[in-house]
């Protein structure tokens, strides 16, 4: 793009020309606090790293999965499985906030939507690369439909779900309150819908016991809550650490209510797992009974009881239910902690599926168990994916208006008005003009002092 | 983000915008009217103002439009204007389809294949004898040659596992290379070395053509599919390698296919699996295994031929098949000590 004589304008507005650009980078590299360049940095390495073998991997068909025919879904498909239930999660979150009270979530909104947005295009890049053909999945998909594939239905409604998600984070900063209700509306359903197919891509699978069944989905969707709680929990952390916009409400207001829906999901998904393991115990079909003794006593019982239960499921429940650690540093650890048991989770799903087969596989004999380890490539593109998750929500904290935005977001029925909806009055709330364009960036983040550990 | 980069820029820019005559007045309507036009241009006819902007157009600046703009955009009509426009896409894209070889429906490429064959006439029968099979490995040898399977053992279209039992009761299944160079004397199967076997047999394995076939169903693409005389094959340029279909077999008989190596599709990452050689079976050949088996362990024909001994094999042995409890209607039927242990 070259400075004409007179300046290029998009709607109105005057699009700057290099030199311009190239100045205002300079100037924000220098007024970036020092911490936040090191922050930049670290997930520039973890960025490049990944990013080789995200490379490597394009080309279909070379070997550097760690996958095989008897052990085809990996690393991969989990890590496609955790950002695509983020998503979920957050805006099943959100909803459910809305059972507690509205407003209590009502700050955190613009999050909600940026941050679903963002763990989904992640989650759309991981997939990309672990098909082989992904444009081809596009074109298939849509030219030829197979409504008897869940993973069809998967596609349509994650499809969906980028759409809808685009249009809502397009209305919370542009201020279309009509369009915004009815795509957060949308955003609500999908968010049910998708994790639900999402659990039955692998719940019909007769020909894996331990996948088959209804609880699949069901565990899938509970799962989704706790993933999205534990994001959460990390954001209202970061907000208020670093006093970024709406902190105010995040420890009073926010905090409390997140630990109890956190508290509220342990308890679910802590019950679902002992089901599925008493189940898969008790059950004569081959196949269950062993996938759940190599979570109990085989090759994954480090990863169930060490990362699963202790810790992602123990040592959040004792965080949350210690006085002492109600702080949102304790929080985070929650948050943390919980983050890494739902990834540990998918994790054990997806192996002990498959670590058991009925049968040769492909001419390949497991005995006793298949065997997969991840592959340097399958990891570094984990890499790349976590790091580009936070490098996005980074930048959009720093970059974007995060203030309080409209109140009716996520309320599932938009032609009913809660009984405290501001509809318009978002322009007017003197938080949102706080951290409007005109206050530097630089401010909020430089004033961060550490946070008061002080119990709630 | 422009905003930010230009703070400077903040008050409103005298760039004009292009509305109708009349906008000053019906200014909430005028941009409703454009948008509903564009997307349904038929209905651009009746409306007494033209939607695109004529030749007189006035300059109206932005700043005035603003309010009109706000109300326009939302309106009922422009969101369903976008899911008109949506749906206006749907059928675009199903319109396209029918003038997209690649993308054709999957009935169509199978037909030509062979101008003279009928596949509905046939009744396709794939019968294994595991008391007969000697564990040789030739049919393995002949598939990967016909079809040009991937050398490494792990890529096998067929094989054969041995079935040991020993005298303490225990059962041991190996298949060292999938069984290609033939068996060694003692089991290779961990925990098997140096016990007394007590019995065992040679299970030769194969992709079953299930007749309610899970990996047809699962397929996101449609890139597997059921031929009509019940074959289930696989389109390479359709197949997006996700590995679904590979999941869904109870019977291992699929995988995907590795780059760098001679692949039956010349494509690398796509699903693959036996096809009962439906390439040779077409012109009235037999698979290569059946054809290679030096001790006829498989028979293969066509059941509604009378001239074709398998209807009378079938009869005389009463084959059953193999697992069918897991539910998809397995095609090979089996003979032997096979059926027994399953
Ligand atoms: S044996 Fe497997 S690959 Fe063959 S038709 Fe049945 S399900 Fe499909
Ligand atoms: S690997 Fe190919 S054939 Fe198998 S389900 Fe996926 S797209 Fe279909």
């Amino acid at each position: 793009m070259q400075a004409a004589t007179r300046p290029m304008t998009i709607a109105g507005r005057r699009i700057p020309t290099l030199r311009e650009m190239g100045a205002w980078l300079v100037s924000e590299v220098h007024r970036t606090p020092r911490g936040l360049k090191i922050w930049y940095a670290l997930l520039g390495v973890f960025l490049a790293v990944g990013g080789v073998a995200a490379l490597i991997s394009v080309p279909p068909g070379w070997e550097v999965m760690g996958t095989s025919p008897k052990f085809e879904w990996g690393l991969l498909i989990v890590a496609y499985v955790f950002f695509a239930i983020i998503t979920s999660g957050l805006c099943l979150s959100a909803s459910l906030g809305t059972v507690f009270g509205l407003e209590r979530f009502l700050p955190f909104e613009k999050r909600h939507a940026v941050l679903a947005l963002i763990s989904l295009i992640t989650a759309f890049l991981v997939i990309a690369l672990e098909l082989h053909y992904p444009i081809r999945m596009v074109f298939g998909a849509m030219l030829t439909p197979a409504p008897t594939s869940p993973m069809w239905w998967m596609g349509v409604f994650y499809g969906t779900y980028l759409v809808v998600l685009i249009i809502e984070v397009w209305t919370l900063f542009t201020n279309h309150p009509v369009i915004h209700k009815y795509a957060c509306t949308s955003c609500a359903i999908v968010a049910v819908f998708a994790p639900t197919t999402l659990g039955a891509v692998f719940g019909v699978l007769a020909a894996k016991p331990f996948w088959y069944g209804i609880f699949t989905p069901i565990q899938m969707v509970c799962t989704a809550l706790t993933a999205g709680l534990a994001i959460l929990g990390i954001v209202f952390w970061a907000v208020d650490r670093f006093r970024l916009a709406n902190h105010g409400t995040a420890k009073p207001i926010a905090m409390p209510s997140i630990r109890l829906l956190m508290a509220i999901a342990l308890v679910i998904v802590s019950a679902l797992l002992i089901r599925q393991m008493v189940d898969a115990l008790a059950s004569p079909q081959p196949g269950m009974r062993e996938a759940a003794i190599a979570l109990i006593s085989g090759p994954l019982a480090i990863q169930f009881w060490g990362v699963r239960v202790v810790i992602g499921l123990v040592v959040p429940a004792l965080l949350l239910a210690m006085p002492m650690t109600r702080t949102p540093w304790g929080l985070l650890g929650t948050s943390v902690t919980m983050l890494v048991g739902v990834f540990m989770d998918r994790l054990n799903f997806v192996e002990a599926g498959q670590i058991y087969p009925r049968t040769t596989q492909a001419g390949t004999v497991s005995y006793p168990y298949a065997a997969y380890t991840p592959s340097p490539v399958e990891l570094g593109i984990l890499l790349f994916a976590l790091a580009f998750f936070a490098l996005a929500y980074t930048l959009a904290e720093r970059y974007l208006k995060m203030g309080e935005g409209d109140s009716h977001i996520f309320w599932p029925w938009p032609w009913i008005k809660p009984h405290h909806d501001h509809e318009h009055d978002g322009e007017d709330d003197h938080d949102h003009k706080a951290d409007g364009a005109q206050v530097d960036p630089l401010k909020r983040l430089a004033s961060a002092t550490p946070a008061q550990e002080v119990a709630l | 983000m422009t905003e930010k980069l230009n703070p400077a820029d903040a008050e409103p820019t005298p760039t004009p915008v292009v509305a109708q005559p009349d906008a000053v007045e019906p200014a909430a309507e005028a941009p409703e009217a454009a948008e509903a036009a564009a997307v349904v241009p038929a209905d651009a006819e009746p409306m007494p103002a033209p939607a695109m902007a004529p030749a007189d157009a006035v300059l109206v600046p932005l700043e005035q439009l603003a309010p009109a703009i706000a109300a326009a955009s939302v309106s009922r009509r422009a969101f369903l204007g976008f899911g008109l426009a949506v749906a206006g896409g749907v059928v675009g894209a199903g319109v396209l389809a029918q003038y997209f070889p690649v993308f054709a429906s999957a009935g169509d490429e199978v037909a030509p294949i062979v101008p003279n064959y009928n596949p509905a006439t046939k009744a396709w029968t794939f019968v294994v004898d595991s008391a007969s099979c000697i564990g040789c490995g030739l049919c393995v040898v002949a598939c990967k040659e016909e079809n040009h399977v991937p050398e490494p053992a792990e890529y096998a279209r067929t094989w054969i596992e041995r079935h040991v039992t020993t005298t303490d009761g225990q059962l041991y299944i190996d298949s060292p290379e999938a069984g290609i160079n033939g068996f060694p004397k003692d089991s290779t199967a961990p925990g098997a070395a140096g016990k007394a076997v007590k019995s065992s047999y040679f299970q030769p394995r194969l992709c079953m053509q299930c007749a309610e076939p899970p990996c047809v169903g699962v397929c996101p693409v449609s890139a597997t599919y059921q031929t009509e005389d019940g074959i289930v094959l696989v389109d390479a340029r359709r197949c997006i390698g996700c590995g679904y279909c590979v999941t869904s077999c109870p019977y291992g008989a699929r995988y995907l296919t590795p780059a760098g190596e001679d692949t039956p599709s010349d494509t690398p990452g796509v699903a693959d699996k036996c096809t009962w050689c439906y390439h040779r079976i077409n012109k009235g050949q037999k698979p290569a295994c059946v054809e290679i088996c030096p001790v006829k362990s498989r028979q293969f024909g066509d059941a509604n031929d009378p001239a074709d001994p398998i209807a009378a094999i079938v009869k005389a042995t009463n084959p059953a098949p193999f697992h069918p409890e897991w539910g998809t209607k397995p095609r090979v039927l089996y003979l032997g000590p096979a059926l027994e242990e399953a």
